[in-house]
């Protein structure tokens, strides 16, 4: 083990403390105490909540949007798969042949999705009004990840550098937007429960 | 970090002090992707970059990360993290109350699942701890908390009003003995109204007690409290909305009623049935249903019945946001008026994507507003022209004040009913 696996190592001990913090409060919290009588069914609207709900053809977000829809799918993709690829990569398991391929052709789709996705925060007048600096720190970090991640995969020499990046991205992961990665569950859980209680969700037809 | 004072104390102990995770859920999600601008009318009718629902998100959020996260407190530049001074408390009021409806069409189409809405109404619970409602909005709550209904209507008149209604109604219907019942104990249904109704529009009240009249039903209207509406549920003082929504529950409760009907009223509907038994922190004991539901369960029984070669002209239907999207009644109208009217045309889009009339979320009541609440409105006069009705049934007094606005300054030559008056108009009576 080389002081980058230390400090990424470290990092990811950090990052793991400061997501635990938040997920710890989440459950303390709670979900709202509802005391109306509830007209539908909540848990399968929290199933449709995760599931059908987020179908492009349900959301104005997706289909009004369908390139930066894909973009983020993409994007999202590349950063699972960073993920995962970053235990083989800590322990200097060699991937190869059609794999490695596939996974490098993913990355660079990603770290490209996340590129354009920058350049339209950047563009776009509406989003530089709505973006704070760390719409653009998180952005630049996950890119670079998955860029950093392929050339990883295909050169051992930016291992360091691969190490050095994820390193940052895990310490800055627990105060950024970035952990919308937890909260995204929450917050899709209580719509879930909200519009079941409601019998909106699941939608059906009218 | 400036000296607060007391009011700004209490507004951001609503951030601090949390009952539930349900604030730090949606703060901490929105990515500020801004996909949610085009399902906003504001940002629709305007393009301004201000009205983009995230921006509202954004704004609460800033105060919160200045003074309840770590990063906003330590790095308050990488977050935007905002002091709560007069030109924060201004754009609040100007983006929450000022260019909201509420409709939450936003919420059900944000790419993450943030409850935009919601936060809204975190941020105009922080306003009205710092008593900045606007005015306008806070005369009404105002009007409801002084005189139990939010038009000041006094009970003397309101009594007149249905006895001359009641007179009506024995004409109508040609029976001497048909009445409009006040204040008896164990009726089946207390029915509640919109104060727009005796004031405004009492042939929505002829509407209704002639369907009652049909369907031989059991109920009553209180004179003690019989408003439906709500307003402290727009201005998001909970401890006010809590006092209005009492009222309510106690009358039901005084009067033994088995069910409470609420009238035909998106927000009230949505502020007893719904937020009452939490703005109270208890369950009810008794069945609380909106009108629609009614008038469907009364079609669905044969309790009425109605011909509908009454209704030819084309009609279609304008779906409140409160009753529809954030209430679940999305097929009962549908049902009611496949049976009262020949021929329904639906906007585009309709049910839980309608757009908003432009007049709820308290904007009806806050004049100062009035013109970029005109301005939002032409989409929903766009809607209504490309259906080619004659008619546009709502079951929403608040809407229906909305809808003859849009149609005197749009000129839509349209016909404004709610879903009572049309059942009315096709009813058979025995």
């Amino acid at each position: 083990m080389t002081s980058f696996h230390y400090l990424a190592l470290s990092a990811l001990l950090l990052c793991l403390i400061g997501l635990s913090y938040h997920f710890v409060r989440l459950i303390r919290l709670g979900a709202p105490k509802d005391f109306s009588r509830p007209r539908g069914k909540p848990a399968s609207a929290i199933a449709y909540s995760f599931l059908g709900a987020m179908s492009p053809a349900k959301k104005e977000s997706a289909y009004l949007h369908l390139p930066t829809y894909t973009a983020g799918l993409l994007y999202h993709a590349g950063t699972f798969a960073a993920i995962i690829l970053f235990f083989p990569l800590f322990l200097h398991a060699r991937l190869d042949g059609w794999l490695r391929g596939i996974l490098v052709g993913i990355l660079m789709l990603s770290g490209l999705s996340g590129v354009g996705i920058l350049i339209k925060r950047i563009a776009v007048k509406k989003l530089r009004f709505l973006s704070n600096l760390d719409d653009y720190v998180s952005n630049v970090l996950v890119t670079f990840l998955h860029f950093l991640t392929l050339a990883a995969l295909v050169a051992e020499v930016v291992a360091p550098l691969y190490f050095l990046c994820v390193s940052i991205l895990l310490l800055y992961l627990p105060f950024g937007k970035l952990k919308h990665a937890l909260y995204f569950f929450a917050a899709r859980y209580q719509l879930g429960l909200f519009y079941g209680r409601r019998g909106i969700w699941p939608l059906r037809k009218t | 970090m400036s000296h607060l004072s007391e009011e700004q104390e209490k507004a951001l102990k609503i951030l601090s002090e949390l009952k539930d995770s349900q604030l730090l859920s949606h703060l901490n999600s929105c990515v500020h992707c801004g996909l949610c601008a085009e399902s906003c009318m504001y940002y629709l009718a305007t393009n301004d970059e201000r009205f983009v629902p995230a921006v509202k998100v954004a704004l609460v959020s800033s105060i919160y990360q200045r003074y309840c996260s770590f990063t906003g407190r330590s790095f308050p530049q990488l977050v935007n993290a905002r002091e709560l001074d007069d030109a924060t408390q201004n754009e609040m009021v100007d983006l929450l109350f000022g260019s909201c409806t509420l409709c939450g069409r936003c919420t059900m189409h944000c790419s993450i699942g943030v409850d935009i809405t919601y936060v809204t109404k975190v941020g105009r619970s922080m306003l009205a701890a710092m008593g900045l409602v606007p005015a306008t909005l806070q005369s009404t709550v105002n009007a409801a908390l002084q005189t139990g209904n939010n038009m000041a209507i006094p009970t003397d008149d309101f009594i007149s009003t249905i006895s001359w209604l009641e007179d009506e109604l024995r004409d109508e219907v040609n029976d001497p003995q048909a009445s409009i019942p006040l204040n008896q104990a164990g009726a089946n249904v207390l029915y509640t109204l919109n104060p727009r109704e005796p004031k405004f529009f009492p042939l929505s009240i002829s509407a209704m007690a002639k369907i009652f009249y049909a369907a031989k039903e059991s109920w009553t209207l209180s004179t003690h409290m019989y408003d439906v509406t709500n307003y402290a549920y727009f201005s998001c003082n909970f401890e006010e909305a809590a006092l209005i929504a009492q009222r309510l529950y106690a009358e039901v409760e005084n009067l033994q009623a088995r069910r409470c009907v609420l009238a035909e009223c998106g927000h009230g509907s949505r502020a007893f049935r719904w937020e009452a038994p939490n703005y109270l922190q208890h369950p009810f004991s008794f069945d609380v249903l909106t009108s629609v539901e009614l008038l469907a369960e009364y079609i669905r029984d044969g309790r009425i019945r109605l011909d509908k070669e009454k209704n030819r002209e084309i009609v279609t239907l304008h779906d409140p946001c409160n009753l529809v999207r954030e209430g679940g009644i999305i097929d009962e109208q549908r049902y009611v008026l496949s049976h009262a009217a020949t021929t329904l045309i639906e906007m585009t889009p309709h049910g839980v994507d309608n757009f908003c009339c432009g007049g709820g979320g308290g904007q009806l009541a806050m004049s100062e507003y009035g013109d970029r609440r005109m301005k939002i409105a032409e989409l929903k006069a766009d809607q209504i022209r490309r259906t080619g009705a004659s008619t546009v049934v709502t079951p929403c007094h608040n809407c229906v004040d909305q809808l003859m606005q849009i149609n005197n300054k749009f000129k839509l030559d349209v016909n404004i009913k709610t879903l009572g008056e049309i059942v009315a108009d096709a009813l058979v009576l025995e």
